[in-house]
């Protein structure tokens, strides 16, 4: 029964990682930005939900705040980071330490807003009841499971079946050619990182609820999204969802064979070997030399 | 003719900009007494380094008002990070270019790692807030306001078993306290006729717990005490009451934070700490409390305490060495310390040991609406 219990808390902690890693994929996929501040994303997102909850206002619009304040850094960042800094033929690095000095200042920022303490939203959603013998789960594993399912076949239908998502898909290969069929790489970018933040609000909402946020928590978050993203494959979205869920699994079922030390490290020796072995990840393409 | 190179040319133009720098700092460190704090700033324990300068600030305050020392105390302060790497690079910098004398630390690690740094240069490390059983003795110019964790074990274990708490699962972080706590907490509810049932390691960093908690469950003990710091301890507790794990929660004093006495789930924690009665009627204590109350709205802390108590020290014995027209350095703090043992702090009177480590009372509470309640 352990096992089992074990593999539940993975399943609730590997989607929470899935969305969040998605979110990151999404936007490195499509626009080859490295945004190492997607974890002040999910951070800035977690303490909105916070705040609203404070204000005493219902999860639903509490989840909206969220939403808006992700979707909102996601475009500023887009906007008056990175792309000033592509404009000026910015190298990669450049833009790794724009975005970690974004991190500093966000992380900053919440400190002084919000103290330096842990924060985490009181609800019977997370409070575990035994449903067999030796197996306890609570409401939010089911409100996480429902979640991340509708929003990946939501966006894998955006994806697969609108013009904008089919631009998306296509931004990273050839912008050029986008203008061609009439689309803005310009727009498309925006829409990247839109939608890249917003899929980190899902995890924010339900992991302040869960696990609770301190103001340094993106930095553990943009750890899984990047492990997630090489295992997945770099830049698929279904590669980083998959490897996310993945993770989460591991690195909470090795806890029934192994020391509970080895939890974290065990996502990253799944990491090493992937990168050792299958180097293009899980769906990424191989490429030849 | 002799070329002048632009670096050169540099060089001098920017002396006396340098200068203007430099001096003054230099002339204030002469003229002031510059305290040290190496103390986590930023990160998940970040809330420990708040709550410390607080305290060493308003004895800075009333050492000033009352001009114990013909010196201003000046504070600088030092990210540690609350890790051994940070407190090593941050002893160094308050050593070698603050000049700071009398240095304010927390956490076990850091002291490890600054302690002989501070004995190589004979500035003094007074320890408020680390536990772990190492640190006594550390070094002859580290000292601890503080009871270690051995202390508080000592206190917990016959609670434990007179309230038929005798088989714990214990959660602590991997690191010099937490391994220090866990030897003492083994050594001592073994030897009273208990049991650890589970000993989980986890690191510093972790934020995962459930699969602990599943872990624990299955073996169903009488408690469960967990040994780690800051927004963790509240992690810990909050997942842990999450999936289910109702039996009593057990703890240290490092526990004695706001983020886990405001925390729902820990109403019922028993944790033990220093016995901080703040109706003591010496007029030290009550100046304290009373201005504490005034300036925060709220009582202080075991932690407030200590690093007050920390810098009324330093200004106690630079009195004495100032009336005695000695210098005040390392070696002359120590040799005060020695020789004057008992001293009027907040709390009552502090006696100091030959390693330099206060004895207090320490006391078992529970958290009832936010606040400790001692319990025995």
């Amino acid at each position: 029964m352990l096992v089992l219990q074990l593999l539940v808390s993975g399943i609730e902690t590997g989607a929470l990682y899935a969305l969040t890693a998605a979110g990151f994929a999404l936007i490195f996929g499509a626009t080859r930005i490295f945004h190492f501040a997607h974890g002040a994303t999910y951070a800035l997102a977690g303490y909105a939900f916070v705040f609203a909850s404070r204000l005493g206002l219902t999860w639903p619009l509490g989840g909206l705040l969220a939403l808006l304040v992700a979707v909102g850094f996601g475009l500023f960042l887009e906007a008056a980071v990175y792309r000033p800094i592509q404009r000026h033929h910015g190298a990669f690095f450049t833009i790794f330490v724009a975005a970690f000095g974004v991190v500093i200042v966000v992380q900053s920022l919440i400190e002084l807003s919000f103290g330096r303490a842990f924060v985490a939203i009181s609800t019977p959603l997370t409070r575990a009841h035994e449903i067999l013998p030796g197996l306890y789960i609570a409401r939010v594993f089911w409100l996480a499971i429902v979640v991340a399912s509708l929003v990946f076949v939501s966006l894998g239908a955006f994806l697969a079946r609108t013009r904008a998502g089919i631009g998306l898909r296509a931004l990273s290969e050839n912008p050029d050619l986008l203008r061609a069929f009439g689309l803005s790489a310009r727009r498309l970018s925006a829409l990247a990182f839109a939608l890249g933040s917003a899929l980190a609000v899902p995890g924010a909402v339900l992991g302040a609820a869960t696990t609770g946020l301190s103001p340094a928590v993106g930095a553990h978050v943009m750890l899984i999204s990047l492990a997630a993203s090489v295992v997945g494959g770099i830049g698929s979205l279904r590669g980083a969802a998959l490897a996310g869920l993945l993770l989460g699994i591991v690195e909470t079922l090795v806890v029934a064979f192994l020391d509970t030390q080895w939890s974290e490290a065990a996502g990253f020796v799944v990491l090493f070997v992937f990168i050792l072995f299958r180097p293009s990840g899980l769906f990424g393409a191989a490429v030849a030399r | 003719m002799t070329r002048i190179s632009r670096r050169t040319l540099l060089a001098a133009s920017a002396l006396p900009l340098a200068g203007s720098f430099l001096a003054p700092r230099s002339a204030r460190a002469e003229e002031a007494y510059i305290l040290g704090t190496l103390f986590p700033m930023a990160g998940p324990n970040a809330e420990y380094g708040t709550i410390f300068t607080a305290g060493a600030a308003m004895a800075i305050k009333h050492a000033s008002a009352d001009k114990m020392l013909s010196r201003p105390l000046v504070l600088r302060a030092e990210d540690s990070e609350g890790t051994p790497q940070g407190g090593a690079v941050g002893m160094n910098k308050l050593v070698n270019v603050d000049h700071a004398l009398y240095v304010l630390v927390g956490f076990t690690g850091v002291s490890k790692a600054a302690a002989p740094i501070g004995a190589r240069a004979k500035v003094i490390l007074v320890n408020g807030g680390g536990v772990g059983p190492d640190l006594a003795g550390l070094s002859p110019y580290y000292w601890n306001v503080i009871p270690l964790v051995p202390d508080e074990i000592k206190v917990l274990t016959p609670f434990l078993i007179a309230r038929q708490l005798r088989r714990v699962a214990l959660i602590y972080v991997n690191d010099p306290f937490g391994n220090g706590l866990y030897k003492a907490l083994k050594t001592d509810l073994t030897a009273a006729g208990g049991e650890i049932v589970a000993a989980d390691a986890i690191s510093p960093a972790d934020q995962q717990f459930s699969a602990i908690a599943a872990r624990i469950r299955t073996l169903s003990p009488d408690a469960v005490y967990f040994a780690s710091y800051g927004a963790q301890q509240a992690q810990i507790i909050k997942q842990l009451r999450d999936a289910g794990i109702g039996q009593q929660l057990l703890t240290y004093s490092g526990a004695a934070i706001p983020s886990v006495r405001n925390l729902p789930e820990a109403e019922g924690l028993i944790l033990t700490a220093q016995a901080a009665d703040w109706t003591v009627d010496d007029p030290i204590t009550q100046r304290f409390v009373t201005d504490w109350r005034a300036q925060y709205g709220s009582d202080p802390t075991p932690y407030h305490q200590n690093y007050y108590n920390a810098v009324r020290l330093f200004a106690l014995l630079a009195q004495q060495l100032e009336k005695a027209g000695k210098p005040v350095d390392g070696d002359a703090l120590r040799a005060a310390l020695l020789a004057t043992r008992r001293f009027a702090l907040v709390g009552g009177e502090g006696v100091f040991d030959d390693l330099g480590d206060i004895s207090m009372k320490i006391v078992v509470n529970t958290l009832k609406s936010g606040k400790l309640v001692a319990i025995g």
